[in-house]
């Protein structure tokens, strides 16, 4: 009783490990295979079309949203104190330190991560990834890398398209409904921030990149059996990376923000 | 020293054992025919030559090198060298016909786009498949697919061909056709070839030597005919494709008479 539990722990313990190993196995790979030739500048560029250009609306969409629901609520909060001025410089704060960042890491998670695990899984359950190996290619560097690196770079931006959507998104609540001056808008928004905070936001997308390729790359490269497969990959990814990036989010902000 | 060396190969999957010890050579410019019933471990052999299986024991060596304990930079050296057609053809689907053949071309020889452009219409031309180079693999049939997959395998002009299963779902005119391609790369540019097939006819035109997988284990590599004339029992029973025999595990179904035997 007592052995089997001890049994099915370690057992569990060590698949845990397997997988971690595993992982950072592949992304040890694609970070030594960025460098390697050829390079292929159209497959690059492929990419930088499906990850970035195609996410611009879903990332300005959700941006807008959450920056006025945000604002709704600290426009609410702070008149209970009669301190509605408060309320665009914390707005700011939130969009530029947390909100731009980690909603651009999240929907980009499951908009591009999981599109990565459905086609790599496809590719490997049809043999397709087998070929580029018969045909002399590694898989890591045609696949992975120009993923990778299309997702450190388009993150990153596409955080900064959200803070500066947000931006408005705070403007239409509290100058178009609230009736705050935009001159005093424009000013507190920034009032508590220092350029180090962008700094900080474009660190956290840069790795939010990296999780979120690399995890969508390895749930699709590591997919097995059939259909069923290929419909686990890219729901594994998107929670893994989520997960990982609300994690890394945290640890961050705890190791930046000193 | 043979080109390809197969050595005491065992492969098991779980308690599956596919393939024990299996033992193959093929000379340099040889064309071996691998026959054997469905499920044998006909492609698993394929894959643990071209390094996508890892052998449970035994070895692979091609010109003398162990496929398994080359690096990775190795590995795709050797790669460059051999062609590989699929069961299932693997076409790259995002990709045209075009740029299907074209992959290898473009990323391991240094020539012009017109002279890739070229050769691509040379091998699809090979397989008749001459004016589908725009399409997408899902517009394609299941032999169309074959084809190009077979175009891709031989535009880099391999030294090593492997070929699973080339001709199933090809018409019979066709078949003939990938037949002779496949003899006149061998005689032409002196190509080696493994061919898995399961029609006895072109398996006899293009073969130097014919090999019988059965239960996992090579029973029989030989020429064709000594390989017509061998007395094995499950030989002669593949050889009529016959259902009675010990070729199967299980008792086939009894033959039903449709006709009244004449006395
Ligand atoms: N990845 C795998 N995992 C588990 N079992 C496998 C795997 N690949 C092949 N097998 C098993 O190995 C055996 C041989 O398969 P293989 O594909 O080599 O057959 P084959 O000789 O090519 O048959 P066919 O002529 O139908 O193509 C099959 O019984 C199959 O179940
Ligand atoms: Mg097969």
């Amino acid at each position: 009783m007592v052995l089997t539990f001890i049994d099915k722990t370690g057992a569990s313990v060590l698949s845990a490990l397997d997988t971690a190993g595993d992982f950072a196995t592949l992304a040890g790979r694609t970070f030594a295979a960025i460098f390697k030739r050829p390079f292929d500048g159209k497959n690059l560029l492929n990419q930088f079309q499906a990850v970035g250009v195609h996410s611009l609306p879903v990332v300005i969409l959700t941006s807008v949203a959450v920056s006025m629901v945000f604002a709704v609520q600290l426009a609410f909060g702070f008149r209970q104190f009669q301190a509605e001025g408060l309320a665009s410089q914390v707005e700011g704060l939130a969009i530029v330190r947390e909100l731009g960042p980690v909603i651009t890491g999240l929907m980009l998670s499951g908009r591009i991560g999981s599109a990565m695990a459905a086609e790599l899984g496809t590719m490997q359950v049809t043999e397709q990834i087998d070929a580029l190996e018969c045909l002399a290619t590694d898989p890591i560097h045609y696949l992975f890398v120009p993923r990778f690196l299309a997702a450190i770079v388009v993150v990153p931006l596409l955080t900064v398209v959200s803070i500066y959507v947000g931006f408005w998104g705070g403007y239409m609540i509290l100058v178009g409904v609230e009736g705050q001056s935009a001159y005093v808008y424009g000013h507190e928004f920034y009032k508590l921030l220092a350029f180090r905070d962008l700094r900080i936001a474009l660190y956290k997308a840069f790795v939010f990149g990296m999780i979120i390729s690399l995890v969508g790359c390895w749930r699709g490269y590591r997919t097995q059996g059939g259909a069923e497969g290929v419909g686990n990959a890219p729901t594994s990814s998107v929670v893994t990376s989520s997960l990982w990036i609300l994690i890394s989010d945290f640890f961050l902000t705890k190791l930046l923000l000193v | 020293m043979a080109l390809i060396d197969v050595v005491n190969l065992s492969k098991a999957f779980g308690p599956k054992v596919v393939l024990s010890n299996v033992n193959l050579q093929v000379q340099e410019g040889e064309s071996l025919v691998v026959l054997g019933g469905s499920g044998t471990g006909k492609t698993v052999l394929l894959r643990n030559i071209m390094g996508l299986l890892t052998p449970d024991s035994g070895h692979v060596a091609i010109e003398g090198k162990i496929i398994a304990q080359l690096s990775r930079k190795e590995l795709f050296k050797v790669r460059q060298s051999i062609g590989m057609c699929f069961q299932m053809a693997a076409l790259f689907d995002s990709m045209t016909v075009f740029e299907n053949v074209a992959f290898g071309l473009r990323r391991h020889l240094e020539i012009t786009e017109d002279e890739v452009q070229a050769r691509v219409e040379e091998c699809l031309s090979l397989v008749g498949m001459k004016g589908t180079d725009k399409l997408k693999p899902a517009e394609l049939s299941g032999g169309m697919k074959r084809r190009v997959g077979f175009a891709r395998a031989i535009a880099l002009k391999p030294k090593i061909l492997l070929f699973d299963e080339p001709t199933t779902g090809l018409d019979p005119v066709m078949t003939d056709v990938i037949g002779r391609v496949i003899l006149d790369l061998k005689h032409e540019l002196g190509v080696t070839t493994i061919t898995i097939t399961h029609d006895l006819k072109s398996a006899f035109e293009i073969a130097d030597r014919i090999a019988l997988l059965f239960r996992g284990e090579c029973i029989a590599c030989e020429p064709p005919a000594a390989f017509k004339v061998n007395p094995h029992p499950v030989i002669q029973q593949f050889l009529r494709g016959d259902a009675d025999g010990p070729f199967l595990q299980d008792p086939p179904p009894p033959k039903r008479r449709t006709q009244e035997a004449h006395p």
